[in-house]
């Protein structure tokens, strides 16, 4: 009831135009409201207008910018927000730097229905809580 | 000649001679009956008193007879009639008395009429008798010659010289004496002519029988001469053989029989053995003989009765008759047998011990060669870990015991004491340990790897150890060379995976876009193309995996330095620890205490991990998982290996695959699988000097064993 009348918001940032694309077409034919960036600016521009119910961030974007600063960015403003990382490198110190943020990470190339899982189980997981700190 | 009949006519002849001589028949015809008397006496002895008899029987009232004993050098009374003792004693004298009357007249060698000597009253009649006689001896008329003392004392051509009565032809030692005849007033001048012949004709007869007797004496002397020889040379081991001038066998000893004399009731064969033995010998005796003198030969013989063959060496001499005639040979062999046998004994085990002399020298030699060519320092120390030899390198090291050390030298000896001494109390037969020395030359320090070894003496005891100690420098130096190469092949693995790296993470993004679009194409094309849409959703899916794999290659932290295995396999584990658990997986990991290695801790990470992950995808149904670590010490104790083994009972490999699943895109997991992950992980441990081998049975599980050396 209350999903059908709130559409969960959610911002992609990926500095590749067709991933964008392509993560915002299957996203939004899932039902929800996705917000694209394509650069960090973009990014801190959407994250400032508006409130998120979930990130999701490449880990490499243009220029030396990274996934990891668009998400403390984001949790500048909104700390408990969930974010996922997608990254195409597996290593050890991306793991820990995404474990000590509670950031979950997904490597490319992505299992799209790991990635929808992910996604909606970060969305429940929000949502109880906010409903648990609601009440 | 002299024969019987003239022996026998002889003294006849001289009788009518001297009958002649006298002119006095009625005498000899008148005296026949004494004269034949005296003759039929067939001993020396016998002749005496009956001379002395007949003397009587002309009319004298006594007579008593003298002789010469030559030994005692004393004229003596034998035989007397009507003499008392104490009238005989008186004549008693030596032959060195010259002024005795008596003895004078039997030098002089003529009958004398003396003045009584003893009572005064009466004259003494004294005829000296001597061995004598008209004819030569036999001995003397055979080697023609004429100085027979017989023939000299009948001449009377010289005084009668008692120390000289020796016949120097037949040896006869002549008997002298005197006769005594008392003479009375009455008795005529014809009457002492009477007892002169009378005496003259015993003496004769006396002479003769000597003669006999002394040849009869000699033959026996000669006879036990004969037995005594043929005892000597019974007695003789040797064959000993006499043989005349044909070469046939006079005499022989039973030694000699043995060989040549043919026994009674005995084989054929021994038979034939001496006669062979015979025919043998006969033939050495004619070659020996022409030699002329001492000849000696070897002769094989067979001995008759053991059937043995015997060695001899034959010794032969001539044999002179009187005239020096050669009459034959005697012939004594001496059995030398043993004799060459030892002898061959003697001469096969001087070779031997030649040949084995040969060898030891080559042995030194190549030993001695082998040492000074080592090239390294050699210590040679005794049971008690005292030095006895060192060579020439570890000399400089040690010094020597005579010479002036240095205090470099002194400290090195030190060092090498305390480990000599470990070494030769120590239960092991051969120890190695490092030994860090300095040289004196150049005073730096070196390390050496000593090895020792011990020989032990026949009672088991530590006789001498043997250390060499090796230099190892110059294998530190390689050990470095190969590090650094190895480092560097590492470094360009890791570049050619960064490269990878980076191709995959540029190829990655577009794939990601690409797969997206496939997805958002799901449900929205027309049936008739599902195919073609399901082809290019699984193709895709392929490329996905293997840019996975390579992006798997590229590390931002990739560095090489110190790795400890266990770390990595405690993370891999930790990494991959709910995936198994999921998976039914037990994991029995038994990781030992391990020495460092050098290598990529990053490339290590992605080798466990692909093995785990290989694991875990051939126990679909559950299972169990061993992961162990350990040390391998290397025998030379300078290297050693960690040993990595991953094991599962899982699916197993397909034998016809279990050879080719180091090849690139060689999969066991069909479209799953890249093909890539075990080619990565060989050429991983390949770079880290390592060695992977696999042990698979479809059905029972699959062994992944990786050694990787240790570097100290």
């Amino acid at each position: 009831m209350k999903r059908k009348t709130h559409k969960h918001r959610i911002l992609v940032v990926d500095d590749e135009p067709n991933v964008l694309t392509t993560y915002k077409l299957i996203l939004e034919q899932k039902g929800y409201q996705v917000i694209g960036a394509i650069s960090s600016a973009e990014a801190r521009a959407a994250l400032d207008s508006q409130e998120l119910d979930l990130l999701l961030c490449d880990l490499s974007l243009e220029e030396k910018h990274t996934g990891f600063d668009i998400i403390d960015y984001a949790r500048q403003r909104q700390p408990d927000l969930p974010s996922v990382l997608l990254t195409g490198y597996a290593t050890v110190e991306v793991s820990e730097r995404a474990a000590q943020r509670s950031v979950t990470v997904l490597f490319k190339p992505i299992d799209i229905s790991e990635f929808l899982e992910t996604i909606s189980a970060h969305l429940r997981n929000a949502h109880e809580q906010a409903k648990a700190s609601g009440e | 000649m002299a024969t019987p009949q003239m022996r026998v006519q002889g003294p006849a002849k001289l009788e009518k001679l001297e009958a002649a001589e006298q002119g006095e028949r009625r005498y000899v015809a008148s005296r026949r009956h004494a004269a034949l008397r005296l003759l039929a006496a067939e001993r020396s002895e016998e002749i005496y008193p009956v001379l002395l008899e007949e003397i009587v029987a002309l009319g004298f009232p006594r007579a008593m007879l003298e002789v010469v004993d030559f030994d005692a050098g004393v004229l003596a009374p034998v035989a007397s009639i009507n003499c008392s003792k104490k009238y005989q004693q008186r004549f008693r004298t030596t032959l060195w008395a010259a002024e005795n009357p008596i003895v004078r007249v039997l030098h002089s060698g003529t009958p004398t009429v003396l003045p009584d000597l003893a009572t005064g009253r009466n004259p003494l009649y004294c005829h000296p008798i001597v061995f004598r006689s008209r004819n030569l001896c036999w001995e003397a008329e055979r080697e023609h010659r004429s100085d027979c003392l017989a023939l000299a004392n009948y001449r009377r051509e010289r005084k009668v010289q008692l120390q000289e009565q020796l016949c120097s032809i037949c040896e006869i030692r002549a008997y002298a004496g005197v006769v005594l005849v008392d003479l009375t007033r009455e008795h005529s001048e014809r009457d002492l002519a009477d007892v002169r012949s009378l005496i003259e004709i015993a003496n004769r007869y006396l002479s003769r029988i000597f003669r006999t007797e002394h040849h009869y004496n000699r033959m026996t002397d000669m006879e036990v001469t004969i037995r005594q020889m043929q005892t000597v040379m019974q007695s003789m081991a040797d064959p000993v053989i006499l043989t005349d001038a044909q070469h046939r066998v006079i005499t022989q000893n039973q030694a000699a029989e043995r060989f040549f004399k043919v026994p009674e009731n005995v084989s054929e064969g021994r038979i034939r053995a001496v006669e062979l033995n015979n025919l043998l010998f006969s033939a050495a005796l004619s070659s020996m003989s022409v030699s002329g003198g001492e000849a000696s030969r070897d002769l094989t013989l067979v001995d008759a009765i053991e059937g043995e063959e015997m060695l001899f060496e034959a010794v032969c001499a001539p044999t002179y008759g009187r005239e020096g005639l050669r009459t034959g040979l005697v012939t004594v062999m001496r059995d030398v047998t043993d004799l060459r046998r030892a002898d061959e004994e003697v001469r096969a085990n001087l070779a031997l011990l030649r040949q084995a002399e040969e060898l030891v020298r080559q042995d030194r030699d190549r030993l001695n060669l082998i040492v000074e060519n080592v090239g390294d320092p050699i210590v040679v120390s005794d049971g008690a870990a005292k030095i006895v030899l060192v060579d020439p390198l570890a000399q400089e090291l040690f010094g020597s015991e005579n010479a002036d050390r240095s205090p470099i030298q002194l400290r090195n000896q030190a060092k090498l004491d305390a480990y000599v001494t470990g070494f030769t109390f120590s239960f092991s037969d051969r120890e190695g340990g490092p030994l860090r020395l300095v040289h004196p030359g150049s005073r730096i320090e070196i390390e050496y790897d000593a090895r020792s070894g011990k020989i032990y003496d026949e009672r088991g005891q530590v006789a001498f150890t043997v250390t060499v100690l090796r230099d190892l420098t110059a294998v530190r130096k390689v050990e470095q060379l190969k590090l650094e190469h190895r480092m560097l092949e590492i470094e360009k693995f890791a570049a050619t995976g960064r490269l990878a790296g980076t191709i995959a993470h540029e190829v990655n993004n577009p794939m990601e876009a690409i797969k997206n679009a496939i997805y958002l194409l799901a449900g929205k094309l027309r049936p008739e193309a599902t195919p073609v849409y399901d082809i290019l959703k699984s193709e895709t899916e392929r490329v996905a995996r293997i840019v996975r794999q390579m992006l798997g290659l590229y590390r931002n932290t990739d560095q090489i330095g110190s790795v400890d295995v266990n770390n990595v396999m405690e993370d891999t584990l930790l990494l991959f620890s709910r995936q198994l658990e999921r998976g039914g997986i037990r994991v029995e990991t038994r990781l030992d205490k391990l020495p460092a290695l050098v290598g990529s801790a990053d490339q290590l990470r992605q080798v466990l991990s692909n093995l785990v992950v290989n694991a875990k995808d051939g126990m679909p149904q559950g299972g169990q998982l061993v992961v162990r670590t350990r040390h391998l010490p290397a025998l030379d104790g300078i290297h050693g290996w960690v040993r990595i083994v991953v094991a599962d009972d899982g699916s197993g490999i397909p034998e016809s695959m279990l050879h080719s699943i180091f090849e690139p895109f060689v999969t066991t997991k069909g479209e799953k699988g890249t093909g890539l992950g075990l080619w990565i992980v060989k050429g991983i441990i390949e770079n880290h000097a390592g060695k992977i081998r696999v042990r698979s049975k479809p059905g029972r599980g699959t062994v992944f064993k990786i050694d990787l050396p240790v570097v100290r």
